[in-house]
């Protein structure tokens, strides 16, 4: 992506619609507060304050090609320091669920994580490390994700924190816990 | 001199209360002045250089004509004028009654200094054992609990602040004049009442309070409560909630039955926390949690014992109230990010760095580091701590502190020399004022300040103790780390808790913001009539908006006492027939102070007395009790009768120097103030007896000043009693009708064939107000009125003429000529929005000006339907030269044009492109708005403008978008330019009366910040647009200020100068001018037919600085002769 090119305002092409994140952080002073209080800025491409910009300006393919918001650890630092009071960590995730609605090619791989991951516990009423891993990795269908992890997992699995049976443990599944909340969110 | 019947009083002795005060007084009423701090002169006596003079300048409130009434001192120091009344320590009570006839109770705390007596020895403070944090030092220094208010206070007068004295009494006994009385001296009679089952907590209650002083009664159950409540008066009862049989809530309601008057704190355990709140609703005052600390439940009793035995003055009738009480600091640490505030040395807020800063500071005026590691060489500035934070519930901008951090700035840097940084973090950095913009661009281009558009989030020590270390965000993301020696936190201000209180006894609305509302439209009147506010209680404004909004107020305040039946006093004459005497020879009578208060009594060596009495010209030397009582003036005006003397000389003690006692010891004895001399020879606070030869060389200096003592030049100035004001709109038509309700004929003189001005076209305030109402009432109100004479489509074609006796020629639409005298005149002729240049306009109908698309929506011209995207540029021609200031309404007004648009179209975009949004003061909540509602706002740097490309019906507008570091391309059916104001003034009509015009052709003040509104020549004011860019509201405060002001000398008869004012000594002036060149007042002028030098006596002002400059001692100062100046440094020198 160029730093040069040209938006245009309004777009003319058609964009994702953003217009739920961008009521929350509309009010916006681009004071930079946030980014200078964000302590993961160092790592993400944009700044939080960049972002905003680009929500302003509907730029919603831009800032799913960015990983910012997955960056954003909930410490909500943004938050409290913000002047204007605006809801930024819940933006950071409004941003996140925007993205996987849009099957943003870029965060597919973090949205197969919390599918998968999400699926463990609903299944089983926690993970279980083996089954998530293996629907995980089918599901992300790339082998160079599974040889990065390799060294991690075997060093896990040297302490025990990997168990590769089926764990022994007495929770249950949370099916029900997980069909009525699907119900409650689908209620307006 | 010129006294009228009715009496205003003013609240806070402020720079707004000394305004509001002074104008009234000027005017002849009589003013009661109240402050509830021991000193007057509010936050701006803490604060020794205003920009854009770096000085002080408070001076400059002070009268400029019958100066005499006033004392010509330092404001800072105290406040005297002959019918202003001033009262420190004093609270208001109480305000009852309707407009014209107010009646208002007072109130002081029950011990203190009394100043009357205190003769500033400083003894009280020197044995005091309590100390705390000094309020004038911003708390940097301590201060004792009795102590003087501010290191500049004159007279003496120490002050004892009852919250920090513990009563012990050492200052009472060393005190050589008895001036002291301990607060709570009157403790043993108030009662308190202690109701607990439980018998340890009454005994410990009791063993407390009554070491406090108190009485106290014991009580173990609710019906012995109420049976001791019913046998005798309590003050206080402290009541248990939980306890069998009758519980608190119900012997409160009871008791509240039996005694309504009582006060009671209820005692809870925690878990009964919200029983306490109920209770406090159904009358309880307040709640104590058990188990509670002594610390806490002894100044709850000792705060409602103040308020028991406050001493209340005797109630006054006032008719009219004007409410100046100000506004306080934002304290960082009742905050969510208080920037280290508190926690490291090093932060500190702009009156705590202004104090460091001062000469009577805590360093003497030196920067020096708080952690001791030297001089200061690094300091930063963070603006908006407190402000425009939606999350400190403070939406609103607290318009000074910009301005004060560059000044601030520019401070340091004149103190710590040029290698000193400066650095400022801002969001907008806000000039919106006068002269401002030159200011922040002089301190950014000459004096090297750094501005960096940033907001810190926090502050951190840096490593190795090198001072502390912010961190920040560029625009393009980059992340910046400096440490700095001292970091300024830029508070914020809010409302100030007392004044809010007041407000709300006085059934007055707040606005939103928490500060005393006023009405639509005005800055001053508030919705109760008669109450009316001046300065910062009112919202934040600057020194000069201040003290326009202060006289604004004068004359709303004016308005009420002259409509109760004021303003009808006989004019008093001046004392014409005692100044006389000082013709005839001297015979002079001294008197020496024997003083009460000292022990033994001091009084002045025999050998003194005798030396004096070989004096000729000296017909008695006598000695006399205690000259500072009313006795004590009696004998003295006895004394002078008996030996048939013409003048007093008086050798008593700093105490007689106070200007009121000596004009009352002159009055008392038939005599001027000229012809009363003071020696001070410290008789009651001196320490060992007095020294002869020192006591004799001062009451010499003082006797050869009395014999010299020259009559005053009686030259009165007859004045014209009509006002002419130029310019029909709404500035003109209120400074008429103010000056015309107060009995003043008023010839308005408007160019074109209608009234109005700008008000004929702007459809709605960012308040939401139709001015279209106002000026129709306004019209109606002017060309109804018996004494405003209007003149349409008239101009001036000639005018001469001084304070008093202006005349001018107006040539009416018939071409008639007509002549006007006329004792003032007031510029009101306004201005007019900026033509616009570029930015595409001519070139596409969709580019236009702010007033072409407010007209156009308004005639419905515009079709608001159409549009999809408007883009409004901000300062499209302001501040950048020529024009570098800022029109302060641009701003708001494209906010409010987008709202228009949204109104009928809510789906549209609107884009602002702006340098720094100028939203001051309450506007900020419609920046707010905006922003909330989806306003898409994006700066761009002055050297690189947006760029609008003309495409058919529409405008394609290129910016750089800062935060993104890209180029952005908005496609717009709509450009609106903020092009500003430009003022309608001719150069040579302003000229032809004495006035000035400023670089941008403005109204030149005779002084930006203290005399907004006066001209540089006496009797020339200006109000409205012709002054500078500013809203309907301010402009009507401009012109009731500048009315106000006017009245001060139409108000009168006759001019009297000082009694110390230039001559010129015809015969010795060779007319080299140097004189002319050099007064700063503009009093001298060469008459070219008379062929000599001549002086307005009005306008001079005694300064002495023609007498310097004057090669042959031709230019003279009346009332300071040279021969006199001689024989008092003889006299001292010995």
């Amino acid at each position: 992506m160029s730093r040069s090119a040209v938006i245009d305002f309004p777009p003319r092409a058609a964009r994702p619609d953003l217009s739920r994140v961008r009521r929350m952080i509309q009010a916006c002073l681009q004071c930079g507060t946030c980014s200078g209080s964000c302590p993961n800025a160092a790592a993400m491409d944009f700044t939080p304050r960049h972002l905003w910009r680009l929500v302003m300006l509907d730029r919603g393919e831009e800032i799913f090609r960015s990983r910012t918001f997955t960056l954003c650890s909930a410490c909500y630092t943004c938050t409290l320091r913000c002047p204007r009071g605006l809801p930024l960590t819940e933006a950071m995730h409004a941003l996140e669920q925007a993205a996987h609605r849009a099957r943003s090619k870029r965060h597919r791989t973090a949205a197969a994580f919390h599918h998968h991951f999400l699926e463990s516990i609903r299944r089983e009423g926690r993970v279980n490390e083996p089954a998530f891993l293996m629907h995980y990795f089918a599901a992300v269908k790339d082998p160079l994700l599974v040889l990065r992890h390799a060294a991690l997992g075997l060093r896990l699995a040297a302490r025990g924190r990997l168990p590769l049976g089926r764990p022994a443990s007495r929770a249950r599944s949370l099916a029900a816990l997980f069909a009525r909340a699907a119900e409650v969110e689908a209620s307006p | 001199m010129n006294a009228r019947i009715g009496k205003a009083l003013v609240v806070g002795a402020g720079i707004a209360g000394i305004r509001a005060a002074l104008d009234l007084a000027e005017y002849g009423y009589s003013v009661v002045l109240v402050e509830r701090a021991p000193r007057p002169s509010g936050l701006l006596g803490q604060l020794d250089r205003q920009f854009p003079t770096d000085r002080c300048g408070m001076c400059r409130l002070l009268p400029r004509v019958e100066r005499d009434a006033a004392s010509a001192d330092c404001l800072r120091r105290g406040l005297f004028h002959e019918r202003i009344d001033l009262r420190l320590n004093t609270e208001v009570a109480g305000i009852e009654g309707e407009a014209g006839r107010l009646r208002v109770r007072l109130r002081r705390p029950s011990g203190g200094v009394d100043p009357e007596r205190c003769a500033g020895c400083g003894r009280c403070a020197a044995v005091c054992p309590v100390e705390v944090p000094d309020e004038f030092n911003a708390g940097l220094t301590m201060r004792k609990a009795v102590d003087l208010p501010a290191p500049q206070c004159f007279p003496h007068a120490y002050a004892l602040d009852p919250s920090a004295c513990t009563r012990c009494g050492a200052c009472r006994e060393v005190c050589p004049t008895g001036a002291i009385r301990l607060p709570g001296a009157e403790r043993r009679s108030f009662r308190i009442l202690l109701v607990d089952d439980e018998w340890s907590v009454r005994d410990s209650l009791k063993e407390w309070l009554e070491a406090e002083g108190f009485s106290t009664a014991m009580a173990a159950s609710g019906p012995e409560a109420l049976a001791a409540l019913r046998e005798k008066a309590f003050q206080l009862m402290l009541l248990d909630i939980k306890m069998p049989g009758m519980d608190g809530v119900e012997v409160l309601e009871r008791a509240k039955q039996i005694s309504p008057g009582l006060d009671v704190v209820m005692m809870t355990a925690y878990a009964t926390v919200e029983t306490a709140v109920e209770a406090m609703k159904i009358g309880a005052l307040d709640y104590l949690i058990k188990p509670f600390d002594v610390a806490d439940l002894i100044p709850k009793a000792v705060e409602r014992f103040e308020r028991f035995a406050a001493a209340e003055d005797p109630p006054l009738t006032v008719g009219a109230v004007v409410l100046c009480g100000g506004s306080e600091g934002y304290d960082p640490l009742s905050g969510k990010n208080p920037y280290g505030y508190g926690v490291f040395p090093g932060v500190l807020t702009q009156v705590e760095f202004e104090r460091l800063t001062s000469a009577t500071g805590p360093t003497g005026g030196r920067l020096l580091r708080p952690d001791g590691r030297g001089a200061v060489r690094r300091i930063a500035w963070i603006q908006c701590v407190g402000s425009r934070d939606a999350g400190e519930e403070a939406d609103f901008c607290s318009s000074v502190c910009c301005m004060a951090s560059i000044k601030e700035a520019l401070l340091a840097k004149a103190l710590g020399g040029g290698d000193l940084e400066a650095t400022i973090f801002h969001m907008d950095l806000r000039t919106a004022g006068k002269s401002f913009q030159r200011y922040r661009d002089q301190a950014e281009e000459r004096h090297g300040v750094r501005f960096i558009r940033a907001r810190p989030h926090s502050l951190t020590p840096a490593p190795g103790g090198e001072g502390l270390r912010i961190r920040w965000v560029e625009a393009g993301g980059e992340s910046r780390e400096e440490n700095f020696d001292l970091v300024v936190l830029a508070t914020g201000r809010r409302p100030a808790a007392g004044m809010t209180a007041l407000a709300e006894r006085l059934g007055l609305p707040l606005n939103p913001w928490g500060f005393i509302a006023a009405v639509p439209f005005s800055r001053c009147r508030t919705a109760r009539p008669g109450v009316v506010i001046g300065g910062t209680c009112g919202g934040m404004v600057d020194i000069a908006e201040t003290v326009i909004q202060a006289s604004a107020a004068a004359a709303e305040a004016s308005r009420c006492l002259q409509a109760a039946g004021g303003g009808q006093g006989a004019e008093e004459r001046p004392a014409e027939l005692s100044d006389s005497v000082l013709r005839e020879l001297p015979r002079v009578a001294a008197v020496m102070c024997r003083c009460r208060w000292s022990s033994p009594p001091a009084e002045t060596p025999e050998p003194v007395l005798f030396a004096l009495g070989r004096d000729p010209e000296v017909a008695t030397v006598e000695t006399a009790d205690a000259l500072c009582t009313p006795e004590g003036r009696r004998t003295l005006a006895a004394i002078r009768a008996r030996a048939g003397a013409n003048r007093l000389l008086i050798g008593a003690c700093r105490l007689l120097q106070q200007p009121a006692r000596l004009r009352d010891i002159a009055r008392d004895g038939g005599l001027t103030a000229g012809q009363v001399e003071t020696a001070d020879l410290a008789l009651c606070s001196a320490r060992t007896p007095p020294d002869a030869q020192a006591a004799l060389f001062a009451l010499r200096s003082g006797l050869a000043r009395l014999k010299r003592s020259e009559p005053p030049a009686a030259r009165p100035i007859p004045v014209a009693p009509a006002a002419l004001v130029l310019g029909g709109g709404v500035a003109g038509m209120t400074a008429a009708l103010v000056i015309a309700d107060h009995g003043a004929p008023v010839e308005l003189v408007e160019t074109s064939e209608r009234l109005g001005g700008n008000l004929t076209w702007l459809t709605r305030t960012i308040e939401g107000a139709d001015p279209r109402a106002l000026r129709d009432d306004l019209v109606r109100r002017v060309e109804g009125h018996p004494r405003i004479r209007v003149h349409k489509g008239a101009r001036i074609v000639h005018a001469e003429g001084e304070v008093g006796s202006f005349v001018s020629f107006i040539e009416g639409p018939d071409g008639e000529v007509r002549r006007l005298e006329h004792g003032v005149v007031l510029f009101a002729t306004g201005g007019r929005e900026a033509p616009a240049l570029g930015f595409g306009y001519g070139e596409s109908p969709a580019v236009a000006t702010q007033a072409e698309v407010e007209r156009r929506l308004s005639d419905g011209t515009l079709p608001v339907g159409a549009l999809d995207t408007v883009v409004t540029i901000q300062c499209a021609g302001s501040r950048r030269e020529p024009r570098n200031y800022c029109s302060r309404i641009c701003c708001p007004a494209s906010l409010r044009l987008i709202e228009a648009f949204r109104e009928r179209r809510p789906e549209l975009r609107a884009v602002v492109l702006y340098r720094d949004l100028m939203t001051t003061g309450f506007a900020e909540a419609a920046y707010t708005r905006a922003r909330g509602s989806g306003v898409l706002f994006i700066p761009y740097p002055s050297d690189r403008p947006p760029a609008v490309r003309p495409t058919g019906a529409g405008a394609v507008v290129a910016v750089e978008e800062p935060i993104l570091g890209r180029p952005l391309e908005i496609e717009a059916q709509l450009v609106v330019l903020a092009t500003g104001i430009v003022p309608a003034l001719s150069r040579e009509l302003v000229e032809a009366f004495g006035g000035r015009l400023d670089e941008d052709g403005f109204f030149q003040p005779a002084d930006a910040k203290w005399r907004p509104v006066d001209g540089m020549a006496e009797g020339v004011f200006a109000c409205g647009l012709a002054l500078s860019p500013r809203t309907i509201p301010e402009a009507i405060a401009t012109a009731e200020a500048a009315a106000m002001r006017a009245l001060g000398l139409l108000g009168r008869e006759r001019l009297f100068a000082s009694r110390i004012v230039a001559r010129v000594r015809h015969s010795l002036c060779s007319r080299c001018e140097q004189c002319i060149a050099a007064c700063p007042c503009g009093a001298r002028r060469l008459d070219e037919e008379l062929g000599r030098v001549i002086v307005h006596p009005v306008r001079c002002q005694g300064c002495g600085t023609c007498a310097a400059v004057c090669p042959n001692d031709a230019a003279i100062l009346e009332g300071f002769p040279p021969p006199q100046m001689f024989s008092i440094l003889e006299a001292a020198l010995g």
